[in-house]
């Protein structure tokens, strides 16, 4: 089995920053991640050259990975699928698993979008602006001729101004989030003047393009026959609620919809870690302490999996984690450390204070769990309405664990990734339980399905497999 | 519950709840006390309905015991007699019990009778061990050997490697969590009262008589304390200084996809079992660990599951993996349930011990420990079962 004194797991933003750090102090450093490319979902690489201006920080980023270089072997295309306390981990790779051993490991794996559950929501068209953004930067593939984006937060701007640089028709974004909200926060945005500015040119651009914002609006329905037709929105109240005596429709052949993101949290819960709930954040994220170590003395998180804040405290949490990892292993002096580390807390304290009123404003609003109409299907996996998993909560379902055994929701090959966070949201809405006390879904490995043949292989559980970097 | 309950039963797995509905049916007034612990034994059971079967060594048996002594000897030893015909009692409630619990709890337990029980033979000492369990067979149950034309005919997704296989008709399966949360939703529509997030930490005794529990700061007084805490039953015994010898034995399990219908029967090998569950999934168990209450999967456990299934079933290669995990059975030194009083003690019953059959014994386990606490004369004899057995 290899055996390495470090690994990181995911090559975004956080992970590329930890593995600079660590690959600069000298410590022989693998970085995973199940993407071709380096980059994460936010700086995914395009498969072809675009017109989209270069991202300085996305620049900077690169060349400081570059610059460390040959401490760092990355293993792309490749997927964990398993961790096995204290640390071991499965991955796969081009069809074959292998095992390794790692002293020390580094948990960046980033978010995967939130969408709660509404009518139409299953529809052919209907997607997550992640998956659009995907669609485009990697494939060249428009998602569609006329593209509505809605839910709420900054990334549907982000993907918006993508999606119409890559000559897509992008026909309105729907925020729930509305227009005198924005001011009350603006104390708090003032804290990092130049992100603000960075968002008031995306929404300067976006006017330029006349891409209208809807805010306060929130998207209820999308229909169609066998594919979506029609985006149908209304105007909601501060708790989501939508007003639908004043709705109105748009055709579309495409929505984006995401509501911010959930801390993919996975591999810390199989490491052990303890997770604390964190509704700003997207949920359920590691416990860390100063040093983004969480509970488990050889594991850190970092990054968008370990609370969601966006790249740039991504990128300071990878290097203090990487620091930390340095520290440790003392390739880094304690004064050094201290040092960089005080650097690093006083920029994402500051960030911290931007983050905290974004987060507010592009909060998850009660009434949003309240889309789904009975027959909505609240699992796609399995198939369960929204009146099954509510049947069964009345007739006593009121654990994650019991639900699940009781309507089938949560047992199909996403294990639950999907639709758990809304499952535990309808819970603790209709059990009149804080959503705390309802627990992170539980997790099995492989936490992504992997073959029996697979698994059944000699070397799959033993020995290493080729590396790829 | 305003009132001091008469009974009180700790665990609301499976034989806890089955206890509590057959306590419910007799008008006492219970108190069924349960945590989410990681492990407990219900949710980590194939729910496999083998009781001649798992008497004869045949499914977890018939693994640990090929793990444990390698190749050339025989299987496992059967259990007595007097409790494998306790499981062929139990498992004759099933089909009953399925529409009694559909009735009362609006829950469809899945009990799918099918084929029976398949011991695959792929090597002479599998044919060895087969012939050798006619003796062990009960006068009502016979056992059939195939050809591997006919165990083909009968199950065509088999290995063209086999070289037979016994079939033991009659054995079928139920969904195990779905078994524990009927009877649970059951006992509570007849008055049972659940705290399904109390963590029991310790008796309470008086002399010789067990008064109550502790429930952290909080103590509840009774009338009879079950304990029914399953692979943490020795743990609750001992915190009055009772020495109950039930100890945890861990469980991997392998759960594919949703496959189309592939098996008609539950296989039984001398790597694993497998059966397909009523949703489409083929859940292959399981590893026999003293593990003590770790509930972690191992990348062994998980390649050695998957390989005995390929070996029996080629075409599983394909399919893919939906998750892993392990349960904490109930275990005892002589792989017998430990049931009813402790000598000594008043006001105290045990319903422990279940280790691999809790889910077929729990009809007939829930009933004799109900008459028990309730002064009746048990349906079947529990001398056998008694904790006394140990001194």
């Amino acid at each position: 089995m290899t055996h390495c004194p470090l690994v990181i797991v995911g090559a975004g933003p956080a992970g590329l920053s930890a593995a600079s750090t660590t690959a600069e102090a000298g410590i022989p450093t693998l970085l995973i991640d199940e993407n071709p490319r380096i980059g994460g979902q936010i700086f995914r690489q395009p498969a072809a050259a675009t017109d989209e201006a270069p991202d300085p920080q996305k620049a900077e980023l690169f060349r400081r990975f570059q610059a460390a270089g040959s401490k760092i072997e990355s293993r792309l295309g490749t997927t964990v699928w398993g961790l096995f306390p204290p640390g071991q981990l499965a991955l796969l790779h081009d069809g074959q698993s292998a095992l390794l051993r790692a002293d020390n490991i580094i948990l960046t794996p980033g978010a995967h979008e939130y969408v709660p559950p509404f009518p139409g929501w299953t529809l052919p068209g209907v997607m997550t602006p992640g998956a659009a953004q995907i669609l485009v930067k990697s494939m060249n593939v428009s998602p569609g001729k006329r593209v509505l984006l809605a839910g709420t937060g900054p990334f549907l701007l982000v993907v918006a101004q993508t999606l119409h640089h890559a000559g897509t028709r992008v026909v309105g974004i729907i925020e729930m989030a509305r227009r005198r909200e924005s001011w009350r926060v603006l104390p708090g945005l003032l804290a990092c003047p130049g992100l603000l500015k960075e968002g008031i040119g995306y929404l300067a651009r976006l006017k330029r393009a006349g891409i209208p914002i809807h805010r306060g609006q929130v998207l209820v329905e999308a229909r169609g026959d066998e594919q979506v037709q029609e985006a149908v929105f209304a105007p909601c109240n501060a708790d989501g609620s939508p007003d639908r005596a004043r709705s109105k429709s748009i055709s579309v052949d495409a929505i984006c919809v995401g509501y911010g993101f959930v801390p993919r949290v996975q591999l810390a819960q199989l490491a052990g870690c303890r997770l604390h709930f964190d509704d700003a954040q997207g949920g359920w994220r590691p416990a860390t302490d100063e040093n983004q170590q969480t509970s488990q003395t050889n594991v850190w998180s970092a990054g968008d999996g370990a609370g969601v804040a966006g790249a740039l405290v991504a990128q300071l949490e990878g290097t203090l984690a990487g620091l930390a990892v340095a520290r440790r292993l003392d390739a880094l002096a304690d004064a050094e450390f201290r040092a960089r580390r005080q650097s690093i807390a006083r920029r994402l304290a500051r960030l911290r204070r931007f983050r905290a009123a974004l987060d507010w404003l592009y909060r998850l609003r009660p009434a949003l769990t309240d889309l789904a109409a009975p027959e909505t299907v609240v699992c796609r996996c399995e198939e369960v309405t929204r009146a099954e998993v509510e049947t069964a909560i009345d007739a006593g379902g009121v654990e994650y664990r019991t639900l699940k055994t009781m309507t089938r929701a949560g047992m199909g090959p996403c294990q639950g990734m999907m639709c758990g966070p809304a499952l535990c949201r309808f819970l603790a809405a209709r059990a009149g339980k804080p959503i705390e006390r309802i627990g992170p879904p539980s997790v099995r490995p492989p936490i992504v399905p992997v073959g029996l043949g697979t698994l059944a292989e000699a070397s799959a559980l033993s020995a290493r497999m080729g590396a790829t970097s | 519950m305003s009132q001091v309950p008469d009974v009180i039963v700790v665990g609301a797995g499976v034989i806890g709840s089955a206890v509590a509905f057959e306590l419910s049916k007799r008008s006492v007034r219970v108190l069924l006390l349960d945590e989410a612990l990681p492990g407990r034994a219900t949710s980590a059971s194939a729910g496999g309905l083998w009781p001649i079967g798992e008497a004869i060594g045949l499914g977890c048996g018939v693994i640990y015991h090929a793990a444990q002594t390698g190749e050339a000897s025989a299987g496992p030893a059967s259990l007595p007699a007097v409790f494998r015909d306790f499981l062929a009692a139990s498992n004759a409630r099933f089909p009953q019990l399925a529409v009694e619990l559909q009735d009362i709890s609006g829950l469809d337990i899945e009990f799918s009778p099918g084929h029976g029980l398949l011991f695959l033979m792929f090597e002479e000492r599998e044919s060895e061990f087969v012939r050798g369990l006619a003796g062990s067979l009960p006068p009502s149950t016979r056992i059939d050997v195939l050809s591997a034309d006919e165990v083909r005919r009968l199950e065509p997704a088999l290995s063209p490697d086999l070289k037979g296989a016994a079939l033991l008709s009659g054995e079928h399966q139920v969904n195990p969590m779905l078994l524990a949360e009927a009877f649970k939703r059951a006992a509570m529509r007849n008055g049972v009262h659940s705290r399904p997030d109390a963590r029991v930490t310790g008796l309470r005794r008086e002399g010789g008589r067990v008064t109550g529990v502790a429930v952290g700061d909080e103590t509840i007084s009774c009338g009879t304390v079950i304990n029914a805490a399953g692979a943490w039953a020795g743990t609750l015994a001992a915190t009055i200084g009772l020495d109950l010898p039930v100890f945890p034995v861990r469980g991997q399990i392998v759960l594919t996809e949703t496959l189309p219908p592939l098996l008609h029967s539950c296989l039984s090998t001398s790597a694993c079992y497998l059966s397909q569950k009523e949703h489409g999934e083929v859940l292959i168990g399981s590893t026999t660990e003293r593990a003590g209450f770790d509930t972690s999967v191992t990348p062994a456990a998980i390649q050695s599951l998957c390989r005995g299934a390929m070996r029996a079933v080629p075409l599983l290669a394909q399919v893919m993996v939906k998750r892993c995990w392990a349960g904490l059975r109930p275990g005892t030194p002589d792989e017998l349930p430990v049931l009813g009083p402790a000598s000594g003690l008043t006001g105290y019953l045990n319903a422990a011990g279940g280790f691999r059959t809790g889910i077929v014994a729990s009809p007939l386990t829930g009933e004799v420990v109900a008459q028990l606490a309730t002064g009746e004369r048990p349906t079947l004899p529990v001398e056998p079962f008694l904790m006394r057995r140990f001194e």
